[in-house]
């Protein structure tokens, strides 16, 4: 180690001093006034640099000199070449072929055959008319815009893209007050939102009439084609949305998508829409839910389901694709490309370490631009940082700069709890001896609890190795949804009921704690839950190559629905039946209620369908619809069979497993989180929302169960 | 067609068969002319509602039978929509609040205060008043609760409230101190053969009296559901031989043999199935409440004596978390882990406490 250590500060120091010749660094002086506009991002690049001098610096206390030796280059390189560093690496190094993109061949192939279906209509040249929007989402930087921007490039396409013109607008106040006629300033932001649509949508543009595909290589088909005759091909391209989280403009903004995706026009411009996925998670929605009241109206995420109404974004004219996050290999292997790009110009040797760049890799989690981003942070740093001793301050100057909310994989974060580790367990049969290290150094900063008096000796436990902190701080989802998981999970973790009985009970605490409101709902959820369940659970865990599955909570809740709406129906039924035939005071409506008909009406109605089958020889299918008018939908709450479970060792859990590369688990917990909200909305309104399913179908819920086998109610 | 429980319901204070005491305290009441708000309360299928009407026609006459069914919208806080369906004649008006859900404050304080305010105009009208029903008022919220005491003060000169409701416990005490207090016991084995005879006569058929005990045994003490029973088991088997779990709504049977999975296997293997079951069940509408009463009154069956008074110790536990809580299937699960702890420690007649 320590060997290893000196070896790696020289080297360090060489490339210290080879830098220093060509330091990157600036200094707030008045040039900045040249540039034209001032970007906050570069800004900060400029603000930076003298203020990580001095952080570095602070690091090394005690050592006045160094201070000063550190202080003064920067103060002597002030004629750098500012060029470079005004620029963003994300901007400067944009890919602009396919080849430099990072992402994945399958995923650029489906952007550009949806863009040829829309240009040219697919093979049978009908397809055009269904290609009017797309939707691309994901998480920021993953490459979402710049595989568009290639692929304008290399097909020949222009892109119309909205910017939101509010940065303008306060830009030219003062123009704007001295020529006080401006008609610009009359509009709102979403009429002229509307307006470049509308334009867009019809309007050639009249300064690019020669279309001229950019790229060297020339388009497939174009070329074919007289390129001046035919129409320069465009998309509009929205990045900047309006503000659509508010209801009227997002109503507004509906509109307008709706209408320019429906008419019929014949030469259609395509849209492409970005919407890059912000995290869901947070205690307020789960607080909301609870409350049941405030619905999506207050929701604060931009989503598809936000942006696009339903009938659009489930209709024929819209599609979706999903950006997934950049693979760790393909980022690396962008990194590298990026980085010899850049020091080749340059003379000089970079200053990023193998290590170093791994670590920016592991901790962009397939955030290109952030790696990006870290890196010329890292590289400027390193240029000023002389006095850095070696690979391991290097590496926690990388750690430091690419510190950002690391996201504990939903897969990872139910391990850690439910496998419940302890001080000093041994460790699994799978366990590498790099995992066994790392275990062995974290027991040892462990300190084991106090020791309990006897009588709560049965709550004595060992450290554990859970920081529930910290797994909370990193959780990818809120507490509610992390109960659900503990709740479908736990069971296959216990060894025999009592330990079941700790988690349930936990479980049910936790649900119960608090108020009826929703700001009586209790903060420390997620602790308590992990903390307990950590408690409750044996330890160690038995290994039986248990597998974490995701809660069926929610389809049940959505079969729920279905069957109320199988009550509902009956009930308008009954309403109308005594509404039509008065003759010996037909039914007492007022008795039936919802719950009434739920739970006592089954029999009857039962009874009755099995009557009028017997009576028609058995024949389900037909029914005498003058016999019996009830409405078929009541078997989704009065048909309940009963099936046994089977008697197999391998018993079926239902649920969709997790697995390591869950990586869109988040996007998954969205629409759960949607369905949360349903359920919200639904409980407030159970009778109300109309929505009546389709009268037709037969819900057969016992197939549902999975494990369909001999089901003779008589048997037990 | 309409089921025989509604068909050959009593229509006037005279006809009903059992508790006649009660009837006639509310036929004085009903000719005294000074009615006051009342609460009828006790459990399903003793008769409620059925001697609310009656009580209803004496008071205003057979036109409160005439009866329409508006669908009304209200407005809720957040500008949603509420549907609710309101029954009502031209002297009085019902509500089951459970329909309006959350909003059932809004909707009972809105039809309150439009009723409290128009006068009666009918001359002929027999009272001044109009009666307003609240169906399941122990599933009112504490707001909605709150909202109704301060009414049924300020409107009682053109209102009467009628509360109907299972048990007095959910509702808030000043609400109780307002109303006269009625309790519709359910009725004994004697009372209940008594009605089950009257009804197969009208219909027209023999009722043997075995098969009507073993039915009146089977509802404990819930009428409506014997009667309901009775019909579904005569729609299948005519002669009446068959056995009672065909007429019996589905999800009973599958209660009770949720129950028997509980008691036969103590495993986290059988709480995965159990709760397999629970959410079938919850996704067949049976409130949790209900399945949880349902179970454990058949697991108490089973069980030895000395552990019964703990099985239902800790539903009613559960049963109040499951109130406050959200999530019910949590509830309903614990309290099977509960059980089948207690069932097994007292199985290998251990202790927990002999662990340590």
């Amino acid at each position: 180690m320590p060997h290893k250590l000196s070896q790696s500060s020289t080297s360090s120091t060489k490339t210290g001093k080879t830098a220093s010749q060509k330091r990157t660094t600036l200094r707030l002086e008045p040039s900045t006034a040249n540039t034209k506009r001032i970007n906050p991002m570069t800004a900060f690049v400029n603000a930076s640099a003298p203020r990580t001098t001095s952080s570095s610096s602070s690091k090394s206390k005690g050592k006045g000199k160094e201070v000063v030796k550190a202080l003064s280059p920067v103060v002597m390189n002030q004629e750098i070449n500012q060029q470079e560093s005004y620029q963003l690496w994300a901007d400067l190094y944009e890919p602009k072929s396919e080849a430099e993109l990072a992402v994945h061949v399958r995923k650029v192939d489906d952007v550009r055959n949806w863009l040829r279906e829309a240009f040219e209509g697919g093979p049978s040249g009908k397809l055009r008319k269904y290609r009017r929007l797309l939707v691309l989402t994901g998480p920021t930087g993953t490459a979402k815009s710049s595989t568009i921007r290639v692929l304008s490039n290399e097909m020949g396409f222009e892109i119309l893209d909205w910017k939101s013109p509010a940065g303008d607008a306060f830009a030219n106040a003062e123009l704007d007050s001295i020529s006080s006629d401006s008609w610009v300033s009359d509009e709102t932001t979403f009429t002229k939102f509307r307006l470049f649509l509308e334009r867009a949508s019809r309007c050639q543009n009249v300064f690019k009439t020669t279309s001229t595909p950019s790229s060297s290589s020339s388009p497939s088909s174009s070329s074919s084609k007289n390129p001046n005759l035919a129409p320069q091909r465009r998309i509009i391209l929205l990045e900047d949305l309006p503000n659509i989280l508010h209801a009227s403009i997002r109503s507004q903004f509906h509109d307008v998508i709706r209408s320019l995706v429906e008419n019929a026009d014949p030469d259609p411009v395509p849209i492409i829409i970005i919407i890059s996925d912000s995290g869901m998670r947070g205690e307020a929605g789960d607080e909301r839910l609870a409350s049941g009241a405030w619905g999506r109206e207050l929701d604060g995420a931009v989503d598809i389901r936000n942006v696009l109404p339903k009938d659009v974004l489930h209709g024929p004219y819209a599609r979706e694709i999903k950006f997934n996050p950049i693979a760790p290999t393909l980022l690396k292997k962008a990194l590298q490309a990026l980085l010899k790009r850049h020091f080749a110009s340059s003379s000089r040797k970079s200053p990023i370490t193998g290590q170093m760049l791994d670590t920016v890799v592991n901790s962009a989690n397939g955030d290109i631009r952030s790696a990006i981003m870290a890196l010329q942070f890292a590289c400027i740093r390193h240029g000023s940082g002389r006095k850095s001793k070696g690979a391991d301050s290097s590496q926690v100057l990388v750690e430091s700069i690419t510190r950002r909310e690391q996201s504990l994989a939903l897969f990872h974060l139910m391990g850690k709890v439910l496998y419940n580790k302890r001080k000093g367990d041994p460790p699994p049969p799978s366990a590498s001896a790099k995992d066994i290290a790392r275990d062995q150094e974290l027991d040892k900063t462990l300190r084991d609890p106090p020791a309990l008096p006897p009588y709560l000796s049965e709550h004595d436990r060992k450290a554990s190795r859970v920081d529930v902190n910290t797994i909370y701080a990193d959780s990818p989802i809120d507490s509610s949804l992390f109960s659900l998981y503990l709740h479908h999970n736990y069971t296959q973790f216990c060894g025999d009921v009592d330990e079941c009985d700790g988690v349930a009970e936990w479980l049910s605490w936790a649900d119960s704690s608090g108020g009826e409101a929703w700001y009586q709902i209790n903060p420390y959820q997620f602790h308590l839950l992990a903390l307990g369940t950590l408690h409750s659970l044996p330890t160690p865990v038995p290994r039986l190559s248990q597998r974490v599955c995701k809660p069926v909570f929610f389809e049940n809740l959505s079969k729920e629905k279905k069957g109320w709406e199988g009550v509902r129906d009956v009930r308008s039924w009954i309403i109308d039946q005594n509404s039509s035939g008065s003759d010996d005071g037909g039914w007492n409506i007022s008795t039936w209620t919802p719950t009434a008909i739920a739970t006592e009406l089954g029999g009857v109605f039962r009874a009755r369908d099995v009557a009028i089958n017997q009576s028609l020889g058995l024949s389900t299918s037909r029914r005498m619809p003058s016999i019996s008018s009830i409405p078929s939908t009541h078997q989704t709450f009065s048909h309940l069979k009963f099936v046994y479970p089977k008697s197999d060792n391998r018993r079926s859990l239902g649920g969709q497993a997790l697995d390591e590369e869950d990586a869109d688990a988040l996007s998954s917990d969205g629409a759960m989180i949607e369905e949360q909200q349903e359920m919200g909305m639904w409980q407030d309104g159970i009778s109300n929302n109309g929505g009546i399913g389709d009268p037709e179908r037969r819900v057969n819920v016992a197939d549902a169960g999975g494990w369909l086998e001999s089901d003779d109610i008589e048997s037990f | 067609m309409s089921l025989w429980v509604d068909q050959y319901r009593p229509r006037s204070l005279e006809e009903l068969h059992y508790h006649h005491e009660l009837s006639n305290r509310l036929r004085s009441l009903a000719s005294s002319g000074d009615f006051p708000h009342m609460l009828f309360y006790g459990p399903s299928g003793a008769g409620k509602k059925t001697r609310i009407t009656c009580t209803l026609k004496k008071l205003f006459g057979p036109g409160v039978e005439k009866l329409k069914i508006d669908q009304r919208i209200f407005l809720s806080p957040s500008k949603r929509k509420l549907e609710v369906n309101i029954v009502q004649s031209n002297f009085h008006i019902e509500i089951t609040p459970s329909e309006a859900g959350n909003y059932d404050r809004v909707v009972i304080q809105e039809l309150l205060k439009e009723i409290a305010q128009t006068q009666q105009v009918d001359l002929n009208a027999k009272q001044r008043f109009k009666v307003v029903i609240i169906n399941e008022a122990d599933s009112l919220s504490r707001d909605a609760q709150a909202a109704l005491r301060r009414t049924m003060e300020k409107y009682m000169s053109n209102m009467r409230i009628i509360l109907c409701a299972n048990s007095t416990s959910r509702l808030i005490a000043p609400i109780k101190s307002r109303c006269l207090l009625m309790r519709v016991a359910a009725p004994n084995a004697e009372d209940m053969q008594t009605v089950m005879q009257h009804v197969s006569k009208r219909v027209g058929f023999d009722l043997p009296p075995d098969v009507a005990l073993k039915i009146i045994e089977d509802s404990g003490g819930n009428l409506r559901k014997a009667i309901l029973c009775l019909e579904a088991l005569k729609m299948q088997s005519p002669d009446l031989s068959g056995a009672l779990t065909i007429a019996k709504p589905d999800w009973e049977t599958y209660c009770h043999k949720v129950a028997d999975l509980i008691i036969s296997e103590q495993s986290p293997a059988r709480v995965m199935e159990v709760r397999q079951k629970f959410y079938e069940l919850l996704s067949h509408c049976i409130p949790p409440a209900t399945i949880l009463k349902t179970v454990a009154d058949r697991v108490v069956e089973r069980v030895d004596d000395a552990i019964k008074a703990d099985v239902m110790h800790w539903a009613a536990i559960y049963e109040v978390r499951m109130r406050i809580g959200n999530k019910k299937i949590y509830h309903l699960e614990a309290w099977v882990v509960k059980v089948m702890s207690l069932y097994k420690h007292f199985f290998y007649g251990m202790d927990l406490t002999e662990f340590d």
